[in-house]
């Protein structure tokens, strides 16, 4: 409403209506940039953010139950960590070139590194009652992690992972805008090339919608469930 | 609810001997935990430990459950020494250790995955120990869904899955109202009674430690150690107020609350002497002096 009334008292192509970027939203959708950007995002989303989940979860584990890997590896994770991913952009262009895996780099960075260090500090948590307690049953090495530790660092474990989800979306539109690929990130500097702000308030719309979407269908019932069964929901 | 008499009707291995032989344990070097312990608990004996917090009664039951290893003196369950835990010495712990994220039943079956039992089989294993601790009912409920006495009737039931020789109970009814203790520790008798397990047993409550042990030991602090073991003749299956529960409630509780003054007077000199440059001296263990 207050944007409405702001930009038909501006009225200037710079601030557009909400009527005007609906209307560029379904352009976009018509003549198939949209749809198609959309995949490409998706996809390279999907990719990265399997392998960073993957990678940061085994980092994660492995730091917080070897003392080795800790005292190796530990303080670069915090300092890479520090940084934003998309920072790797150019390096990762020198290696690989104007490809997917040049992009993948910083898809995968950004999310990996707080899913790992998130990890970690769940695995640090867990109850040593509850190791102790399996240790007495027989579990040891490779079946206490997966029997015993994983599930219960799980509430942690799912908190980064949602955490390195919102960030492997940043890092991808981030690296979609500066580098020509598809994508949507790139849908936004064609808007920008076009002078077209409706077009790249329509695109922003579609991330948004994007993030949510995805965001609900992958962490929403796994949250509650965890939650539920794990008495987190319970003070 | 359940009753005593609900007599649990399974036969398995029965107990095997545990004893500790002139056992040391130290956390930290310099300051002994356990000072030269010797005990040996018969096999399909019923002991119990009572001493004081921090008397060392949990760091015996990890000792004898192989969770750690002693710096001096032996470990053995039946003659053979202890390298490390093993299914056949199981633990139940103060407070909730079940699995929350597994159901009752999955948490009674996951010892018996751990050492290969198949499906089927676990299964059957788990509705039967879980109708011994008359929670057939509940199998499918998760801890948080259970009160503090069913949990830890499911942890009983689950230590019992693999068939231990040695059961090593550290406070397990410790959280729970006098009624609920009162039941659970009959049916602690009853399963003794009926499988012929070796049971050691850690309590803080003296009058516990009576009405359940063959022998009761009492343990003293710092260092923490044995001191002296009384043997309760009372027949069983007993009655929770039987009279002679209370003579021997009586008599050591009096050795107990030797200890706790002990400790009151050593922490108040602590306490005095702990301003001369802000480190905690321990008059106790002054070197050579009480170990
Ligand atoms: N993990 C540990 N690290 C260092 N010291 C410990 C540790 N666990 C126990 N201790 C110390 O060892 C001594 C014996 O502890 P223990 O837990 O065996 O006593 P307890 O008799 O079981 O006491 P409580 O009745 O409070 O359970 C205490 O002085 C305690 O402070
Ligand atoms: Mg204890």
């Amino acid at each position: 409403m207050a944007w409405a009334t702001a930009s038909s008292l501006a009225a200037t192509p710079l601030w557009p209506t909400p009527a005007g970027v609906a209307e560029a939203l379904v352009a976009a959708l018509r003549d198939g940039s949209l749809p198609r950007a959309l995949g490409t995002s998706v996809l390279r989303l999907a990719v990265g953010y399997a392998l960073a989940l993957a990678g940061g979860v085994a980092l994660g584990l492995a730091l917080g139950r070897s003392v080795l890997v800790k005292d190796l590896a530990g303080p670069l994770v915090l300092g890479l960590s520090a940084v934003p991913s998309i920072c790797w952009l150019p390096l990762s262009i020198l290696w690989f070139g104007l490809s997917e895996a040049a992009i993948q780099v910083v898809v995968v960075l950004g999310a990996l590194l707080p899913i790992a260090v998130a990890t970690e500090s769940a695995v640090r948590q867990v109850p040593p009652l509850w190791v102790r307690a399996a240790r007495t049953m027989g579990a040891s090495g490779l079946g206490l992690l997966y029997g015993v530790i994983v599930p219960a660092a799980l509430p942690g474990i799912v908190a980064g992972a949602k955490l390195g989800f919102t960030f492997a979306l940043r890092s991808l539109m981030a690296g979609e805008l500066l580098f020509v690929s598809g994508g949507l990130g790139q849908l936004l500097e064609t808007g920008r090339d076009l002078g077209d702000p409706a077009l790249v308030l329509a695109v922003v719309v579609t991330i948004v919608a994007l993030g949510r979407m995805l965001e609900l269908a992958l962490f929403r019932r796994l949250e509650r469930l965890v939650a539920r069964r794990w008495g987190t929901d319970r003070p | 609810m359940s009753s005593i008499t609900n007599t649990p009707a399974r036969t398995g291995r029965a107990g095997a001997s545990a004893t500790l032989a002139g056992v040391s344990f130290a956390f930290e070097a310099g300051r002994m935990a356990i000072a030269d312990a010797s005990l040996h608990v018969e096999a399909g004996e019923l002991v119990c430990l009572v001493g004081p917090s921090g008397s060392g009664k949990s760091t015996i039951l990890s000792l004898l459950a192989g969770l750690l290893a002693p710096v001096r003196g032996q470990v053995l369950e039946d003659g053979v020494p202890v390298r490390g835990p093993s299914p056949s010495r199981a633990v139940v712990f103060q407070e909730a250790a079940l699995f929350p994220w597994l159901s009752l039943r999955a948490n009674v079956e996951y010892p018996l995955s751990l050492s290969g039992v198949g499906r089927r089989e676990r299964a059957a294993r788990a509705t039967e120990l879980l109708r011994t601790v008359h929670l057939a009912r509940f199998a499918a409920s998760y801890p948080h869904e259970l009160s503090g006495g069913m949990r830890q009737r499911g942890a009983i039931a689950r230590a019992l899955a693999t068939d231990p020789k040695v059961l090593l109970m550290d406070e397990p009814f410790a959280a729970l109202d006098a009624q609920t203790r009162e039941i659970l520790q009959g049916e602690v008798e009853q399963i003794f009674l009926a499988t012929g397990k070796t049971i050691v047993f850690v309590t803080h409550n003296v009058r516990e430690a009576v009405r359940l042990g063959d022998r009761v030991v009492l343990m003293g602090t710092r260092p923490g150690r044995i001191l002296r073991t009384v043997a309760i003749a009372i027949e069983r299956p007993r009655a929770p107020n039987d009279e002679r529960v209370h003579a021997y409630v009586a008599e050591l509780s009096a050795g107990i609350r030797a200890e706790v003054e002990k400790i009151a007077r050593e922490e108040a000199d602590d306490a005095w002497v702990a301003p001369r440059g802000g480190v905690r001296v321990d008059p106790a263990f002054g070197v050579g002096d009480g170990i």
